[in-house]
């Protein structure tokens, strides 16, 4: 029985942790996300040279927030910035940073 | 008491030339981009992007609606000049002169959304 119950958990554990490598994990995400609040967690901030809001990024859709992440990281978008962060992710961390963007509500934390 | 009275004039006149500044400034944005004009400019980005830019049908397409307009501009700036590189996008703002590109932004801007800053992170 205890044999049949272990099998069970680590059979559920396996599963779970698969499914949120494969989707991204928001809270592996929010980990480092916390680099990008430098420009995206201030309300009004702009790029220089030229000059612009930086986008919002709170509830955008994840598979767009994987595309744009990788498409900086192949230098497919040629912002210097998003470039240098986008390199230094796996694409397991850009899965994750989209996970939890693209999760928290309005209100900010959910 | 008159060189307080000129401090006090001088304060006041450098509020007011701020205060005028970001008028200026704030009427300046507003003037860019038509959102009436711009929903009408917008109607091929719909099929994509939702008929209110909040890009609910695929999660592979940005949300648009309640994006800053000058960043929205931009990033078609981007992909018509090819620093962004995107066949699709590229092949939809190569028609777009600098105006459709405003209006288009101002109208996608101006439709209520789910996006926001990630300013609740740093409270």
């Amino acid at each position: 029985m205890n044999l049949a119950l272990m099998f069970a958990i680590t059979a559920t554990l396996a599963v779970a942790s698969t499914s949120a490598s494969a989707k991204g994990d928001p809270v592996e995400g929010k980990k480092l996300v916390y680099t990008c609040t430098g420009c995206h967690g201030i309300d009004g901030y702009k790029n220089a040279y030229p000059n612009y809001h930086v986008p919002r990024l709170g509830g955008q859709n994840e598979q767009y927030l994987v595309n744009a992440l990788t498409a900086y990281k192949k230098g497919e978008r040629a912002h210097p910035t998003m470039r240098a962060q986008a390199e230094s992710f796996s694409d397991k961390d850009i899965a994750n940073i989209a996970a939890y963007l693209s999760s928290i509500g309005t209100e900010g934390e959910k | 008491m008159s060189r307080l009275h000129s401090t006090k004039t001088f304060v006041m006149s450098t509020h007011l030339i701020a205060a005028a500044l970001l008028l200026a400034l704030a009427g300046n944005a507003s003037a860019k981009g038509d959102a009436v004009a711009g929903a009408a400019k917008a109607k091929p980005c719909t099929a994509c992007h939702g008929t209110d830019g909040n890009a609910n049908q695929d999660q592979q397409y940005p949300r648009l609606a309640g994006q800053y307009a000058d960043y929205i501009a931009q990033a078609l700036q981007e992909y018509k000049n090819g620093e962004r590189g995107n066949a699709i996008m590229k092949g939809m703002a190569a028609p777009l002169s600098h105006q459709d590109i405003d209006d288009i932004a101002a109208y996608f801007a101006s439709q209520p959304g789910k996006l926001h800053d990630l300013s609740h992170m740093k409270k």
